[in-house]
């Protein structure tokens, strides 16, 4: 996670951080209106652009994401769940370019001139596992906060945040991908290769990212909506605060290590 | 059109420093989070809106009333169905969890106010300001506050595309949700190319006039820390001390409650 801290050297990535982050507030706030759960989630076409330039700007793009949820939150919605709001958004644009070439047969082994088949399914697998990260993270802070249960926001999130990233995000990252190239602002032009973090193992690093993220929410929703303890037929009641929070917690950590690792 | 929330007011709220207001939204956010009880939670939520109605925000707070009636019965909802309580009340709902989800809805809304009172009495500057002066780098709250204020410009520059295509005969009105929706795809095309192009402009102008190049810098807005700051902390500290004190001696509790 070098490049993280070290991109903050470069100008062009401080202003390329600004600009994610405007663009994210920008596209969200006109729809700060349509409220889906009041207060924490808002129908957001927005989803797309975490998941895009943080393929394209790497590093900047993850911070531009984590500000400008915050900065959409500064239209009504600022309270102690921008928080939880903020790490996860980070992370929304952080795992795509961790994972883009890292997983295995499932990777493309190709840029992100998403033309064939190949590369649209990467780009998906990508979109999937960027929802899934935002949505197990914040909910997991928000009931660590005790504020929603997680399988109330948990399901919200993701559905939000993934329909339009699938819907919107190829058509975009097929546009600005070229232009980004040409005008020298995909991120690995603008940070030194001894900037960049060395992987240590990229792709136990993005295994580990995707059984975290993809674990901590399934399990999540488990405990939260009762079918872990669940019998056929019969209607559980599900557990909330500690409960969810020490049973996500190991998938948590799992999902930082992948991170570390990649 | 104004986006902001910011009213240029002369109330004492305004003329703190911008770390104690920040202090003052942290403390709001700890206060309201920590009790468990709606009626603690009612007795926390009044010094807010007092501070509400100290600073001048009514204004703003009057344009969200909508989002915090729906906060508070969707909070109330949600608990009354997810937690567990001892006491039946109707059908599967019990008394516990619907206290704790009303509860719930009251702090919510109470933060929700504690961030509209700042954004209500902060300028952006200050925020940049505030964040630096508490540590962080400049990098980050330069960021921060280039993204404050461009966030209206690629409001305007979106609306400008889609007035210039209606102009051009496109209908963005026509149709339903989805059909609408796929109209205004295309004109994120433009409105993205524009702000890319921006990047470079900006960082070759930050570098000429010699962004970061001295290790400290200079502010043309200074944020100083005065009397009735400190005096301020030392209130928000022995409050926050008093809340910690109650909720640790297990007031505020709802018994029976299971999370």
């Amino acid at each position: 996670m070098k490049d993280v801290i070290s991109m903050w050297k470069y100008t062009k990535m401080v202003v390329l951080v600004a600009v994610t982050a405007a663009v994210y507030a920008g596209t969200a706030i006109p729809f700060k209106g349509i409220q889906i759960v009041p207060g924490f989630a808002e129908l957001r076409p927005a989803g797309a652009i975490p998941v895009v330039f943080g393929l394209l700007f790497g590093p900047a793009g993850a911070w531009g994401s984590c500000i400008g949820n915050v900065i959409a939150d500064f239209f009504g919605t600022l309270g102690i769940g921008s928080l939880p709001g903020a790490v996860g958004n980070f992370f929304f644009g952080f795992v795509g370019y961790k994972v883009w070439g890292n997983m295995g047969w499932l990777s493309s082994k190709a840029d992100l001139n998403i033309r064939t088949k190949r590369q649209v399914f990467e780009y998906i697998l990508v979109a999937v596992l960027s929802s899934v990260t935002v949505a197990f993270i914040i909910a997991w802070g928000l009931e660590l906060l005790k504020l929603l249960p997680f399988a109330s926001i948990g399901a919200v999130i993701m559905t939000n945040n993934l329909l339009f990233s699938i819907a919107i995000g190829p058509f975009l990252l097929l546009l600005l991908y070229p232009r980004a190239v040409k005008w020298g602002l995909y991120w690995r032009e603008i940070i030194d290769n001894e900037m960049v973090s060395r992987a240590i193992m990229p792709r136990v690093g993005a295994l580990c990212i995707w059984v975290g993220a993809l674990g901590g929410l399934i399990m999540g929703f488990l405990l939260s909506t009762g079918l872990y303890h669940g019998q056929l037929f019969h209607f559980a009641k599900g557990t909330t605060g500690s409960g969810v929070v020490l049973g996500v917690l190991p998938f948590l950590l799992l999902f930082f290590l992948g991170c570390l690792l990649s | 059109m104004n986006f902001y929330l910011y009213l240029d007011k002369k109330t004492p709220i305004h003329r703190l420093d911008p770390r104690t207001k920040l202090f003052l939204l942290i403390s709001s956010f700890i206060v309201a989070t920590i009790q468990q009880h709606p009626i603690f939670a009612l007795i926390v939520a009044m010094p807010i809106f007092a501070h509400g109605v100290l600073s001048g925000s009514l204004r703003n707070i009057r344009r969200i009333i909508g989002l915090l009636v729906a906060i508070g019965i969707l909070a109330a909802l949600l608990w009354s169905i997810q937690a567990k309580g001892v006491t039946p009340l109707f059908w599967k709902f019990q008394v516990e969890p619907l206290l704790y989800g009303i509860s719930t809805g009251i702090k919510i809304d109470s933060m929700i106010v504690a961030g509209i009172i700042f954004l209500s009495t902060t300028k952006n500057e200050e925020v940049a300001i505030g964040l630096v002066k508490l540590g962080l780098p400049y990098s980050f709250s330069f960021a921060f506050c280039t993204a404050l204020r461009l966030a209206p410009t690629i409001m305007g520059t979106a609306r400008m595309v889609a007035q210039a295509q209606k102009s051009r005969g496109l209908d963005l009105q026509g149709g339903g949700l989805l059909s609408r929706m796929k109209k205004y795809i295309p004109l994120l095309v433009p409105i993205f190319l524009t702000t890319l192009r921006y990047t470079n402009q900006l960082s070759m102008a930050l570098e000429s006039k010699g962004f970061r190049a001295m290790e400290k810098r200079t502010f043309l807005l200074e944020a100083r820390f005065k009397a009735r700051d400190y005096w301020i902390t030392l209130g928000l500290l022995l409050v926050l001390a008093l809340v910690i004190f109650i909720r640790i001696k297990g007031y505020g509790e709802i018994e029976g409650l299971l999370l």
